[in-house]
């Protein structure tokens, strides 16, 4: 590879500094890698269990639902869908893991009591409550996965930035800094040696010229 | 022809045409027998039942299973209004009070589909005209531009001012769950005014009436006991009229052990099959469970009254309720078979 940096003491000085700060950089982003990757295997272990849940939750409801029809028809069952007037309000807030915003959403009115549903106690069965119970469960589970899975999304494409600076750091930028200090420090050696012949030569010239002078004034 | 209007004659003739009808209902054998068939033969068979008129009447409008409930939804609606126009005399008048509960749960079907905005069409889909309101006014009232203007033009004068007085608020809590409620508790107090008025087998009917309403009752406190209480919501919803004080009926919903609530519950019910069913109710089992054991002892109850009263009003009764659970229990299949449900589980919620 072709070196294009001035082979100077203030260049290897800065070089020096500069690998002193990418080797630093490393080990902290390193280190923050190894803490996202630690905090993403727990969300990943909670989102797991949410998904197994949230699947029970998709099947209850649908089992609910077939049985509220099966029951009530789907008359009765629209009929009392169109009293679901209130809908869900939904807050996002955000959080911060390891410098990465994540989302916190935060749900109200999704579970309801029973007077509460907009529908008469006395002129709907029992299954519609269950139906609509295990669809309010559902929500809810589907609000929280929802938030969960944006956190592990958020959280993968973080680790995947820093693996990538961290293998740029590792694999290219300091490994190119030591090439560039080694050069340097090689060249400055050189020139130095270079230097030191020079004036050892320099000097034995004048050694000589200096014993052939003498050699000349004892002669005479 | 001279209808005869009074005396034991119009019962006699009303009674034996309604054990007629009841006899061509499904039995219990065929119900059984259309649980272990495919979805496909299930629906050729409806065809071959009473019910293909109305299912060639809609199969341009709906398709499937939805064709089948709404047939039979219709079948349902038509045979109702040939017993209100079989029924002489204050019989036909009864009749209409009996059948109020579908005019309840049609005009609230309005009322929500035209708040929520939904389409005349989607709104009159989910109407069934058994009641004193035939199709036509029906659709008078969905052309209406507002609910306001709805409850205005609603022909049942009573039902029209309990709306009134509730509507303002449904519409600002967008629920109609309070005046739904207040609706079927006039229905109840206008049938024990109808049953005490003097109209024949209408004190065992009025007995039949307060087992109802204690059904409905027990069967609420067992909701709002799953629901995990919620007193301050719960104050309209018990039905005055039968065994249970409101106050009674609060505490129970709120208490944990379903022991000392089935206890306090057999305390003041004299009815032996409700008894029995109180009893299987201490074991722990899901509230919709709990509601078809009690709907099943209702109809047995209902049964009974009609047997000993045999030429008065409870035949006609008893024929429009199996007729109503016939439909249901065919729908359930449909539907059922539908979901893929299986036919053990289906056989639990047919009323049979």
């Amino acid at each position: 590879m072709a070196l294009n940096v001035k082979p100077t003491r203030s260049e290897l000085i800065a070089l020096k500094k500069r690998i002193k700060l990418s080797e630093r950089g490393y080990k902290l982003l390193k280190m923050k890698r190894d803490g996202l990757i630690l905090e993403f295997f727990k969300v990943l272990a909670e989102a797991k269990d949410l998904k197994n849940q949230l699947a029970e939750k998709y099947e209850r409801a649908q089992r609910m639902i077939a049985i509220a029809e099966t029951v009530d028809g789907s008359i009765g069952v629209k009929s009392a869908a169109f009293s679901a007037s209130e809908n869900p309000v939904i807050d996002l807030k955000s959080k911060n893991i390891m410098g990465v915003v994540v989302p916190k959403i935060e749900s109200q009115s999704v579970k309801k009591s029973l007077t509460n549903r907009g529908y008469g106690v006395l002129g709907t069965s029992a299954a519609i409550d269950e139906a609509a119970d295990a669809f309010e469960e559902l929500v809810e589970c589907i609000i929280l996965s929802a938030e969960l899975e944006t956190t592990m999304k958020r959280l993968l494409d973080e680790i995947e930035s820093t693996k990538r600076r961290v293998n740029a750091l590792e694999f290219k930028v300091i490994p190119e800094l030591i090439e560039a200090r080694n050069f340097i420090k090689m060249r400055l050696d050189e020139m130095e040696r270079e230097e030191l012949f020079r004036m050892k030569r320099t000097k034995g010239k004048s050694a000589a010229k200096a014993a052939k002078l003498s050699a000349a004034h004892a002669a005479e | 022809m001279t209808e005869v209007m009074s005396g034991i004659a119009p019962y006699i003739y009303v009674s034996t045409r309604m054990r007629v009808r009841k006899a061509k209902l499904i039995p219990r054998e065929e119900y059984l027998r259309m649980l272990n068939m495919g979805l496909p033969e299930f629906t050729r068979l409806i065809e071959e039942l009473e019910y293909k008129r109305e299912i060639d009447e809609l199969s341009a409008s709906f398709k499937g299973v939805d064709l089948i409930e709404n047939a039979m939804s219709w079948n349902l609606a038509k045979e109702y209004q040939r017993v209100i126009a079989l029924a002489p005399g204050e019989m036909k008048g009864f009749t209409r009070d009996y059948l109020h509960k579908w005019d309840i749960q049609n005009i609230l079907s309005i009322l929500r589909g035209k708040e929520l905005g939904f389409s005349d069409g989607k709104i009159r889909a989910v109407l069934v005209p058994a009641g004193a309101l035939d199709a036509p006014t029906l659709d008078r009232l969905i052309a209406e531009s507002s609910s306001e203007r709805i409850v205005e033009q609603l022909p049942i004068k009573q039902m029209s001012a309990i709306l009134s007085e509730g509507l303002s608020e449904a519409l600002e809590t967008h629920s109609f769950g309070k005046i739904e409620n207040e609706l079927y508790k006039y229905y109840y107090a206008t049938l024990i005014k109808a049953a005490r008025g003097g109209m024949k087998g209408g004190l065992p009917f009025l007995k039949y009436v307060m087992f109802e309403i204690d059904i409905k009752n027990i069967t609420s406190v067992f909701r709002m006991r799953a629901q995990g209480g919620d007193n301050a919501a719960q104050q309209n919803i018990w039905i005055p009229g039968g065994s249970f004080k409101p106050e009674e009926l609060e505490r129970l919903s709120s208490v944990e052990s379903t022991d000392e609530v089935v206890d306090s519950l057999k305390k003041k019910i004299k009815v032996t099959v409700l008894l029995d069913a109180l009893e299987s109710l201490r074991e722990k089992k899901p509230i919709y469970s709990i509601e078809s054991t009690l709907i099943a002892t209702q109809l047995n109850q209902m049964d009974k009254v009609s047997k000993r009263n045999p030429f008065s009003i409870s035949p006609l009764l008893v024929y429009l309720e199996r007729k109503k659970y016939e439909v249901s229990n065919l729908r359930a299949i449909a539907r059922g078979k539908e979901a893929g449900l299986d036919a053990e589980i289906l056989e639990k919620y047919l009323v049979m």
